[in-house]
């Protein structure tokens, strides 16, 4: 079955286009066609996470306004030949394009791909309209803060009343240590909140940063990583495998945490 | 009350200002047989509600309510002095099918939605505002029947009603609900709840959880405490002399119901 995403949060600097970049990668390396359409007009990031910026040609724009087909505009990923991307333009902004041939867009994507997945500009106007216009699923990234948490919620209730009810949840950047001591949100308040379903918690990692500063998305590294292996987890999710949730508790098994812990599941 | 075992709650004293003007949603009326859709006329809404706004509020509400009207009962599209055009129409059609619901009839006052409505095929009937108004207000209820609703009420969102309000479900921070008469959350209340909105200090605010942003009953306005209670019971909002009051819900309704002999 065609799979039509978008990834979205209503705040910024969350996370989408990372978790975009990795879980295309990492769907791709499961042997999915699959397509990322930067829709982020006017501030694309999505191709400089993917280290594809500099094999850009044509952009969405040109494909809309006729001046190329879809096929020239889309960029192949030198790495996986399951991935492509269509890049947004960067020279225009929100309104240069309409929910309408956004749709038709995506569409004709569906054609040719198992997974579209849309990355969603940040904020609840034009830009937002349009990248969820054609959609048919949605994850909902956010991070363990009140605020990042409340625009979620209120882009939940403005994707249900579009019609898009298939909805999950992925918690980014989290930090075990906090949550334990009380100083975050632990995963379970903030699904109190949204109420909709998780799919995946990713840990804060140094690594994400390196690895977007690299244009290589985090799940290519060899060498395992939390946070890499929660975009492959959630993934695998997305195709229907049933993978256990990682462990994020900090580990510091010297007696008296045990002994702590035996405590508290008592109380 | 024996409430004293709960925390004090701050609370303030608002002047009236807003009652709760309910032409400015989305409305479902039953009436009868079938169902009435009112929309806000653009007269009386001081900022004109966008499409967008309208159809927004109106997937909300029938989201919300999807099993409390039979299949295929018929609705009634009470457009007032609002443009549609034949797409806006056949649009509001489609969400009413979705939910198994049958736009039959139109009533409007202009002539352009007339026109639409009766190309699409829909008993149409052009009316004066003011008449809509009449037929609809002819039989002056003290109280709108009661609105039903199992959704979560999320952030940005704002129910208003002149009834009661039940909401099956969380009422979330950042979410609203206004209504004239009673609020009852079975949920997590965390959002701002007014009750009593057209003055009645009455009003009761019920919640099986109660950690609202802000209660309002009536004019008066209360915060919830700052420190979080460890534990939860269903707790009832209340107007006393000096303001707003939560009790249990076991002490509340014992207090209400055995007078004082």
């Amino acid at each position: 079955m065609k799979r039509i995403i978008v990834t979205t949060s209503g705040k910024g600097g969350v996370g989408k286009t990372t978790v975009t970049a990795n879980l295309g990668m990492a769907l791709a390396r499961l042997g999915r066609k699959i397509v990322l359409v930067d829709a982020d007009f006017g501030l694309r990031n999505l191709d400089l996470l993917l280290g594809l910026e500099n094999r850009i040609v044509y952009t969405a724009m040109e494909v809309v306004s006729g001046e190329c087909r879809l096929e020239q505009a889309l960029v192949r990923d030198k790495r996986e030949s399951g991935l492509v991307l269509l890049p947004a333009a960067q020279n225009r902004n929100k309104e240069a394009i309409t929910a309408e041939q956004m749709k038709q867009l995506v569409d004709s994507l569906t054609q040719m791909y198992d997974y579209v997945v849309i990355d969603c500009p940040a904020g609840i106007e034009m830009g937002f309209k349009n990248a969820i216009a054609g959609a048919k699923e949605a994850l909902i990234v956010t991070t363990p803060e009140i605020a990042a948490v409340r625009d979620a919620d209120r882009v939940i209730g403005l994707l249900e009343a579009q019609g898009i009810k298939n909805i999950h949840l992925i918690v980014n950047r989290l930090r075990p240590a906090m949550v334990q001591v009380n100083d975050m949100m632990s995963v379970q308040d903030v699904q109190e909140i949204l109420s909709i379903p998780l799919i995946g918690v990713v840990p804060e990692d140094e690594r994400v940063i390196v690895s977007t500063n690299r244009g290589e998305p985090l799940v290519l590294s060899e060498t395992a990583s939390l946070a890499g292996t929660a975009f492959d987890h959630i993934a695998r999710r997305l195709e229907g495998e049933k993978v256990e949730f990682l462990d994020l508790e900090p580990t510091q098994d010297n007696f008296f945490a045990r002994l702590r812990k035996l405590l508290f599941s008592i109380i | 009350m024996t409430d004293s075992a709960l925390p004090e709650i701050e609370n303030a004293v608002v002047p009236p200002s807003n009652t709760v003007n309910v032409n400015l949603q989305v409305r479902l009326k039953g009436e009868g047989e079938k169902l009435l859709l009112i929309l806000p006329t653009e007269t009386e809404t001081a900022t004109a509600t966008s499409w967008s706004d309208l159809w927004q509020q109106l997937k909300q509400r029938l989201n919300g309510g999807d099993r409390f009207w039979q299949p295929s009962t018929t609705v009634h599209l009470i457009a007032t002095d609002r443009l549609l055009d034949a797409q806006q129409l056949q649009a509001i059609a489609d969400a009413l099918s979705e939910v198994q619901l049958q736009l039959t009839r139109v009533f409007t006052s202009r002539r352009q939605t007339a026109v639409a409505a009766a190309t699409a095929g829909y008993s149409v009937e052009q009316t004066s505002v003011t008449k809509i108004n009449q037929t609809l207000n002819a039989t002056p209820v003290p109280l709108a029947e009661p609105l039903y609703l199992q959704m979560t009420v999320r952030s940005g969102m704002e129910i208003r009603h002149a009834g009661s309000v039940i909401v099956l479900g969380d009422l979330n921070p950042g979410g609203t609900v206004v209504a004239n008469g009673d609020i009852l959350v079975w949920g997590r209340l965390r959002g701002v709840a007014h009750a009593g909105a057209a003055g009645n200090s009455k009003c009761l605010i019920m919640a099986l959880q109660m950690e609202p942003t802000q209660l309002r009953i009536a004019e008066f306005v209360a915060r919830a405490p700052t420190n979080v209670p460890s534990q939860f019971y269903p707790e009832v909002a209340y107007v006393m002399s000096e303001g707003i009051r939560i009790a249990k819900a076991a002490d509340f309704s014992k207090s209400q119901f055995s007078l004082p002999s």
